[in-house]
């Protein structure tokens, strides 16, 4: 298990946001997170991340206590692709990828050839080539997206914590970044909204009302039953002809 | 146009520090020439030699006081002032993603100005203080308070809450300033009135030898701290959350980065008073000139507000003829419309 929470709990202001919940992300797989609005999933993967401190449980990163390492060290294992982390600052998208490399620099090490390399293969993989120039200010919203994605692989992370990491992408970016994300030799932990797009993970955890409700294979977790019960819809599968994938289509309850 | 203009010309680090320390020692130069009575730059030069190096050329004695016991003290304070406010501001823009940020953010200067009040008008310590021990008191106690009160509020020099620490520094500040008038109208007479009217707009008339001890270990304590913590600074364009995940000790860069802040602050204001302008402005310059990565900002920051404030202090001096004006009326008069210029061509670049 590279990464693992145990009991993990986390209020706001005496609410619970999140509350019990137990996960063990194995090395190397993609782990798709999908509930609805407010079920808790990207307080999961910040307290995954190390960035909130959970109010209960405990979680460990490669067998250590994530609490008690140095930040640095976290941030060179685990990278955190935000939902709308904006800036007002001019900056540009080679500095917004340049940040990537900041776990790995001090003062008295400091940027190198090496870092170079690691942020034109970053800029490669997120399709962002030709844009080190552009202002932030000038891109659109699944640019941004993808610049973001950008500086998370800059990390060289082996753990990549996705957060809606679709959102804003049109059709083709979709497909690439997923693409992309499961073909890396890293762990991911990706939150998704669509179901169809989590269909294609390793394993598949249902959130709903702040706790881990289903863990496990994609066609095992989300059955129609329960994705009908936890999102409140009715569902139904229709098998495409031409490969006969399972795809999901959702009606209102009446 | 400016990252773009830092790449394309390839000066190196190195010869880009021979640059800015060139700069700064001729803007050091021309405020030792300039002044009520002009002095020659090879007089002043020979001065430096008689006195750094023990040369033995014979110069007017007089002209030789002015510029080794007054101008020169006077010029390096006015290089440290420039600089320690320049980087505090940037520091707490870039620290609390806030554009309007400057050092009297946090209640500083209007602390130091009740401190110095209760010194010379209300007779505090009956003269065993000086009036700039009473304002770095003061300045020190209103930053306590807005520190407490930023904490009790919910945020605090924390991760989520910069909001509340900009809140509690306007209330601190206000409260201060508030006391400051309540002194001066209940004890002070007129003339002591118009002298602290013209010690809060900030004076370097009276900075000799002991400030520039004071002074040049305080700003460079400055610039080191924002050099040595650069990249985190860097780190915090996306918000703190975004630092945090790139590994950055949020907390910890955050409560050493505004602790050194406010003490560069408070020991500055406590020279000089509270000079207005240089904090806000001065990194907004800089970033137009090299953009807002913090390894080449903060030195052009801390460079840009030594200038500035030298060649303010000379206006200072020789604007009106016989009389000195406060140093914060240059800053504004002059910063104000160049800042403006700036803006807008910026904007025309972009």
């Amino acid at each position: 298990m590279i990464l693992e929470a145990t009991n993990l709990g986390w209020s706001a202001r005496g609410a619970p946001i999140l509350s019990s919940v137990d996960l063990s992300v194995k090395e190397g797989e993609t782990l798709g997170l999908v509930g609805p609005n407010g079920s808790g999933k990207s307080t999961l993967l910040k307290l995954l991340a190390g960035i909130r401190t959970p109010s209960s449980g405990e979680i460990r990163l490669k067998g250590r206590a994530l609490a008690a390492m140095p930040r640095r060290e976290a941030a060179q294992l685990i990278a955190f692709l935000e939902q709308q982390a904006e800036t007002t600052e001019a900056i540009t998208v080679r500095d917004a990828v340049e940040l990537g490399r900041t776990p790995w620099l001090t003062p008295l090490q400091p940027w190198s050839e090496e870092d170079d390399r690691i942020v034109a293969q970053a800029l490669a993989d997120a399709d962002m080539q030709g844009f080190e120039r552009r202002s932030w200010a000038t891109l659109s919203g699944g640019e941004r997206q993808r610049v973001h994605l950008a500086r998370a692989l800059a990390q060289r992370p082996q753990i990549l914590l996705l957060d809606e990491p679709t959102n804003h992408l049109d059709v083709q970016h979709q497909l690439s970044l997923l693409e992309l994300v499961t073909t890396l030799p890293i762990t991911t932990v990706v939150a998704l909204h669509d179901l169809n797009q989590a269909l294609s993970c390793d394993r598949v955890g249902v959130l709903a009302g702040g706790r881990l409700v289903a863990l496990g294979a994609p066609e095992d977790v989300l059955t129609v039953e329960r994705v009908g019960s936890v999102f409140g819809i009715r569902a139904s599968i229709v098998i495409d002809p031409t490969d006969g994938t399972r795809l999901f289509r959702f009606h209102p309850v009446r | 146009m400016s990252l773009a203009f830092a790449r394309q010309t390839h000066i190196s680090r190195l010869g880009r520090g021979i640059l800015g320390f060139a700069a700064l020692g001729a803007a050091i130069l021309a405020g030792m020439c300039i002044g009520e009575t002009p002095i020659p730059v090879g007089v002043v030069l020979q001065t430096l030699a008689n006195k750094i190096f023990g040369a033995t050329y014979v110069l007017d004695p007089i002209e030789m006081g002015i510029v080794w016991n007054y101008r020169l003290p006077r010029t390096i304070v006015a290089a440290c002032c420039g600089s320690g406010l320049a980087i505090s501001g940037m520091v707490l823009q870039s620290l609390l993603r806030n554009a309007l940020a400057d050092p009297y953010l946090l209640g500083i200067s209007a602390g130091a100005s009740t401190g110095a009040v209760m010194v010379t008008v209300a007779g505090l310590g009956a003269g065993a203080i000086s009036m700039s021990l009473g304002a770095f008191a003061g300045a020190v106690a209103a930053f306590l308070l807005v520190a407490v009160l930023a904490r009790a509020a919910g945020g605090g020099v924390t991760l989520h809450g910069t909001g509340q620490i900009v809140l509690a520094g306007i209330a601190g500040s206000q409260l201060f300033n508030a006391l400051t008038s309540f002194i001066i109208t209940k004890s002070a007479n007129a003339e002591q009135a118009r002298g602290i009217m013209f010690w809060l707009l900030g004076n370097l008339s009276g900075a000799r030898w002991p400030d520039v001890w004071l002074a040049v270990p305080i700003a460079v304590l400055g610039l080191m701290a924002c050099i040595w913590h650069a990249r985190a600074l860097d780190a915090f364009a996306f918000g703190s959350e975004s630092a945090a995940s790139l590994g950055v000790p949020v907390r910890t860069v955050q409560v050493a980065l505004i602790g050194v802040t406010a003490l560069v602050t408070a020991v500055m204001v406590s020279i000089v008073g509270s000079i207005g302008f240089v904090g806000l402005v001065i990194p907004h310059a800089a970033r137009f000139l090299v953009g807002v990565r913090h390894g080449r900002l903060g030195p052009t920051t801390a460079l840009i507000g030594a200038a500035f404030l030298i060649a303010a202090d000379v206006l200072s001096r020789t604007i009106i003829k016989g009389q000195v004006l406060p140093i914060g009326v240059i800053t504004a008069l002059v910063g104000a419309p160049a800042f403006a210029v700036i803006l807008i061509r910026g904007r025309r670049a972009r």
